[in-house]
């Protein structure tokens, strides 16, 4: 990116990657390895000198590395990751949930000119925000003026329309989670849902608990969005899941002001804390 | 199995009147776990009480549904009845047929089924009750005083003379409010300062009261009993421990400003004592007038201070007390009329003045020694018009509300010119005049008596023709229209809250209503009392009343702290939180929000992928838990429960009502 190219990247990165495995207090490093389709790769563990040599990096690095990172939540040594715009403000989200501690984590950082991955189109931060290394120079960021476009068309839909398109999402969700594991925000050491209460989260997969989950999920990680978008992207049913949480940023964003996730500041989701100048109009 | 006994109020003919109570008691039998339910006229009465005991022995009854008023209303009555019985007084629900129900519906049929539909959710949530029993925390017997005019003061001395320490906070350089810029008070016409400035002075002197002037609070946190609260002392450049208030200073100070006391009709220096009874009776500098402070030359006032009491350094300080109890008496001001009705020359002309304006023209000590003189040429008016509601009962252009106090200081005002002025003409417009108070109507019957002309109508413009002002109004009795020629026009301004009353609500979690008022409790049965316990109110800032009512407020308040402080320890409510350490994330959301500062994070052993790991998860204070809930919401786990609303007791409402 900017002053490298990609197999210049690779070649850093498996230096990096190395160098950091060496030094004793990396335990692995987490990065991306290809797969047997050209235009796929996987997640990749590097433990060794020559597994750190299979870290690939070309435009199907997609899989966000930083959810990995909470296997281990209380981790001997520190965890190696390499780290995209995307993924360094997921690792903010969970710094900031107290879900990870920074000495824990090292952080390769990665200057990322975007995947193929829709979600790439709209991206805000290419350059990663938190790291303890960084290959490549820092590019100037763009603001995504079409962030809310979607949502603005969906709203004007009247509240029946708008129930019937939900209805008809959640008739095909399989209620298997993906969406949540795959989530930086959705980080509770036990999930609501998992959680077996009388009249809690139902298990089965209908409509009626389906739509439970999806509200509840949203309610959950609405705030703390950090718009990575892997929530739709793992969705194997296809559900535009990311309509509902840009909605909540959206309301967000016009009440509270500019407001973005997982920067590095010390700034505290909307809906967790307490201001006295925040609005009440509707009190 | 639970045994649930089920009891239906009538409240008079206040539910039975719009609810078929026996219909409800009937459908009550029907629901499940319940071995008994019955309707009576009375439940918190005598013989409902012990009806309800007597069912407990013979039905035995392990907890009980009443279906009556609010649970603000009756939820303690009932506890303590449960007192002497078997059953633990958290074993019992309260559903609300009377204000959520009865009184808000008219269809009996539909209310009937709404009010089956609450004693459902109430029988589903009882079942899942369990025994909770109280705890108890130590009180700060010290009380905080915010405001230090006539209700302030009068507070802070009863509770002194209860024996207990006050702490008075007052944000002006000087105690004593409003009432001691007043010349006369009504009815009995008393010199205000000749009242007021004694009791000033008392506080001052009251070995339990420490007065802080010129200071502001700033923050409070904790609770009843034990507040905590971080007071801004603002800089006042003059160390008012050495100083003697000799008042050399002021004298010599070269730079004059227009004077707060006199409601800008006389000028003060930069350096000031406010006026000549304040207390403490010790300059202050204003910062935005000092030469020395904005620009760093004068200087006067350090080299003439005997004894260097002068320090230009001065900082504002923040200083952190514990309290007890807190009573808000923070006052009013008046509106912004000059805004609200350009109509009457919105400030252009000097001789149209507010009521305050002219207390302080026939004080005594005011700008002009106590005689009535026009402003504009410093000679005595002859024709003078006052005009009343001036922001008041105009919700268009000002307030929707009455302020209560206008009606008789207009009066007084008449009565004062009429007797100082010779052959002088009083003009009164107004709306109503309302006097309702000991001796009012008969004050202003005489003001009648005087001469005073009260004309029935608005005024609708006032200009100026040479040096007179012309009135122009409506007499709306002879509905004609009127004009008068006057020398001075005195406008009856309303009273609102004073500025800051919305953000000081905020910081003591109280609530405000829609002009910022400060609510009450409940406005009959505890009026001096806010929703946030061991916060209590008096005085205008609760809305607008004249002194006697203040007066009579602020000892009510000071009883209510009395009452608290009589005791050394008090309950504390076991329907608080507590946090299941194995499924907290410890992501400290609910440190964040509660209110409260409840919550903190510690240190856990836990397990993780089989090992002894430490965790940190969130953990709630029981005796600074109110039990608002907060952390409940804003837990994703799910791991907080609140006991008395667990989620499950929540859950199990919801189901009764829907499925």
């Amino acid at each position: 990116m900017g002053n490298l190219t990609k197999e210049q990247i690779q070649d850093r990165i498996r230096e990096e990657a190395k160098k950091a495995l060496a030094t004793g207090e990396v335990s692995c490093v987490v990065g991306w390895t290809k797969t047997r389709f050209p235009d796929k790769t996987k997640p990749f563990f590097a433990y060794t000198d020559a597994e750190c040599d299979l870290l690939v990096w070309n435009e199907y690095c997609i899989n966000s590395t930083a959810k990995y990172a909470l296997d281990d939540r209380y981790p001997e040594q520190k965890i190696g990751l390499i780290t995209r715009g995307c993924d360094s403000r997921a690792l903010n989200r969970m710094l900031k949930d107290n879900q990870l501690k920074r000495e824990n984590l090292y952080i390769i950082g990665v200057v990322c000119d975007g995947k193929e991955n829709p979600v790439c189109d709209g991206c805000q931060h290419k350059n990663p925000l938190t790291y303890d290394v960084l290959i490549g120079e820092p590019v100037e960021e763009t603001i995504n003026e079409k962030r809310f476009t979607e949502v603005e068309a969906f709203e004007k839909l009247s509240a029946d329309e708008k129930y019937e398109y939900w209805a008809k999402q959640y008739d095909k969700c399989i209620h298997c989670y993906a969406c949540r594991n795959a989530c930086p925000a959705c980080n509770c050491v036990e999930c609501y849902a998992d959680q077996y209460r009388v009249g809690w989260q139902g298990k089965a997969a209908d409509r009626e608990q389906n739509q439970v989950y999806g509200l509840t999920r949203v309610f959950h990680v609405g705030d703390r969005c950090i718009e990575c978008g892997e929530c739709e992207r793992v969705c194997p049913m296809h559900l535009p899941i990311m309509r509902q949480t840009k909605k909540m940023l959206k309301d967000i964003n016009d009440l509270f002001g500019n407001y973005e996730c997982g920067l590095p500041d010390d700034s505290k989701p909307v809906l967790g804390e307490y201001k006295l100048e925040d609005p009440d109009e509707f009190m | 199995m639970a045994r649930i006994g089920v009891f239906i109020c009538h409240c008079g003919t206040n539910i039975a009147s719009v609810v078929d109570v026996e219909k409800v008691a009937k459908a009550a039998m029907q629901m499940p776990d319940v071995v008994f339910a019955t309707d009576y006229k009375y439940m918190c009465s005598e013989p409902g009480q012990a009806m309800i005991k007597e069912a407990i022995i013979e039905q035995k009854l392990d907890r009980i549904v009443i279906a009556s008023c609010s649970p603000r209303m009756h939820e303690l009555t009932f506890r303590k009845m449960l007192k002497g019985t078997t059953i633990n007084p958290y074993m019992l629900e309260i559903a609300n047929i009377r204000e959520q129900c009865a009184w808000v519906h008219t269809d009996r049929e539909k209310a009937t089924a709404k009010a089956i539909g609450l004693v459902q959710m109430a029988v589903a949530k009882v079942a899942k009750n369990k025994p909770l029993s109280a705890g108890t925390i130590p009180i700060t017997k010290k009380a905080l005083v915010i405001g230090g005019g006539i209700a302030g003061i009068q507070a802070a001395l009863d509770i002194a003379d209860c024996g207990y320490d006050v702490t008075i906070v007052e944000k002006e350089p000087s105690i004593g409010g409003h009432m001691v810029m007043l010349d006369k008070t009504f009815p009995t016409m008393d010199c205000s300062a000749c009242i007021s400035t004694p009791k000033m002075v008392e506080a001052n002197a009251h070995p339990n009261i420490t007065l802080k002037t010129s200071c502001e609070v700033e923050k409070v946190s904790g609770y009843v009993g034990n507040f905590e609260v971080t007071i801004k002392e603002k800089a006042k450049y003059v160390n008012h421990d050495l100083c003697t208030g000799c008042g050399l200073c002021q004298t010599k100070c070269p730079t004059k400003v227009t004077s707060e006391f006199d409601q800008g009709m006389s000028k003060r220096s930069a350096i000031y004592i406010p006026f000549a009874q304040a207390v403490p009776s010790k300059p202050v500098i204003d910062a935005n007038a000092c030469l020395k402070l904005k620009d760093g030359k004068c200087g006067i006032c350090e080299k003439v201070c005997p004894i260097g009491a002068i320090n230009y350094q001065d900082e504002e300080r923040f200083t952190t007390e514990q309290f007890g109890a807190i009573i808000v008496a923070i006052g009013y001001e008046l509106v912004n009329w000059e805004e609200m009705y350009p109509e009457y020359g919105g400030g252009k002309y000097e001789d149209v003045i507010t009521g305050l304006q002219f207390e302080r023209l026939v004080n005594a000590s005011g700008p002009t020694e106590g005689h009535i003189l026009r402003p504009s040429n410093g000679k005595e008016p002859k024709d003078v018009v006052i005009i009343k509601c001036v922001g008041s009962r105009d919700p268009k252009k000002g307030k929707s509300y009455c302020s209560r106090a206008c009606c008789m200081a207009s009066a007084k005002h008449a009565h004062q010119i009429l007797d100082k002025i010779p052959n002088s003409r009083v003009y009164v417009f107004y709306m109503d005049v309302r006097t309702p108070g000991k001796g009012y109507e008969e004050f202003y019957d005489n003001t009648r008596k005087d001469g005073a002309q009260y004309i029935r109508g608005r005024v609708s413009k006032i200009y100026k023709e040479g040096s007179k002002l012309i009135v122009k109004g409506e007499d709306s009795l002879l509905a004609k229209p009127v004009t008068v020629e006057a020398d001075l026009v005195i406008l009856a301004t309303a009273m609102e809250p004073a500025s800051g009353a919305y953000e000081l609500a905020g910081k003591l979690g109280i609530a405000v209503d829609g002009d910022n008022w400060i609510t009450e409790a409940h406005p009959k049965l505890r009026p001096v009392e806010t929703q946030t316990n061991g916060i209590y109110l008096c005085g205008t800032c609760q809305g607008p009343k004249d002194i006697p009512d203040t007066v009579a407020q602020a000892s009510a308040a000071a009883v209510k702290v009395a009452a608290l402080f009589s005791h050394d320890e008090m309950e504390t409510s076991p329907m608080v939180s507590s946090v299941d350490p194995d499924k907290c994330s410890g992501c400290g959301f609910c440190v964040d929000l509660c209110p409260y500062k409840a919550i903190s994070l510690v240190e856990y052993a836990g397990r993780d992928n089989g090992r002894k790991v430490t965790k940190t998860v969130a953990k709630v204070n029981e005796g600074l838990c109110q039990g608002c809930g907060c952390c409940n919401a804003i837990c994703r786990t799910g791991c907080i429960d609140l006991k008395g609303f667990t989620n499950e007791q929540i859950l199990k409402e919801v189901d009764a009502l829907c499925l």
